[in-house]
């Protein structure tokens, strides 16, 4: 989870899975939406990659890229996420009442 | 004694609209620890933050009051913040909640807590999901289809998880 956390917790991240939502692109293309070099868009693409949100196949010298096997974008990728954190979040509270219990409480 | 009931307690998610996502969970503790887990910082500072260190930077438990905690992780930090507004001692909370991250989505976070009787304690924590302005401004930038996938994709999740 700390990894799609990171992976989204970028602008130009969550807007580079907004573009990707409406149809594939190559890694230039992209750069030169977001007018960065190729080089900073290819380490938002694999920040993106590691976290499952997009994936990349390379045709010919072009590697091109769409979302990744999650099929989710930011919006959705954050829901998820904050619903994980609710749920863990849960988890530890059981165990912290657990842990204290009979405790000066 | 507490052996014999010791907690298989799980979560039940359900979607009661569009825009809500609701969790369930009892808890093998009486109303009133349970509350002060949630509104004592020291407490809080000991569970919310995913075993990392979490800072309480505000918290100022009344309506209109303002909240941030930090929590600081082996990948950097990140920070939560919103305003409390309401708060029912030992009943209920009503809370915003936006993350740093995603600046503008902020969350509407109602936590309910129910005495069941017998010393547990049944939380309830539903969360409404940004503004219909915000959701038909996406749909009007082409995100509509999009959108749909995630949900499609969110619904699939939802469906594997008890």
């Amino acid at each position: 989870m700390d990894r799609a956390f990171a992976a989204i917790s970028d602008p130009t991240r969550r807007g580079i899975l907004h573009r990707l939502g409406r149809g594939d692109a190559s890694i230039s293309d992209l750069a030169s939406q977001f007018d960065m070099t190729l080089t900073g868009m290819k380490k938002h693409i694999a920040v993106l990659e590691g976290a499952g949100l997009v994936a990349t196949a390379k045709v010919g010298r072009v590697r091109t890229c769409r979302l990744g096997p999650q099929r989710l974008d930011a919006e959705a990728a954050w829901m998820r996420m904050y619903q994980e954190m609710v749920d863990a979040r849960l988890d530890r509270l059981g165990k912290f009442l657990e842990r204290t219990k009979g405790g000066a409480s | 004694m507490s052996a014999a009931t010791k907690s298989a307690n799980k979560s039940t998610v359900s979607k009661p609209s569009d825009r809500e996502i609701r969790i369930e969970r009892t808890f093998d503790a009486p109303r009133d620890r349970v509350w002060r887990a949630f509104t004592d910082p020291k407490l809080l500072a000991q569970w919310w933050g995913r075993g990392n260190k979490l800072v309480i930077e505000k918290f100022e438990l009344e309506r209109g009051g303002h909240w941030r905690f930090v929590e600081h992780g082996p990948e950097g930090k990140h920070g939560f913040e919103g305003r409390f507004r309401e708060v029912t001692p030992k009943d209920r909370i009503v809370q915003t909640f936006e993350w740093d991250g995603m600046p503008a989505y902020v969350i509407i976070e109602t936590l309910e807590l129910t005495d069941l009787g017998d010393g547990r304690t049944k939380v309830v924590t539903l969360s409404l999901f940004h503004t219909t302005e915000e959701r038909d401004g996406m749909l009007e930038s082409g995100m509509e289809e999009g959108l749909n996938q995630s949900y499609e994709a969110l619904d699939r999740l939802l469906a594997t998880m008890e």
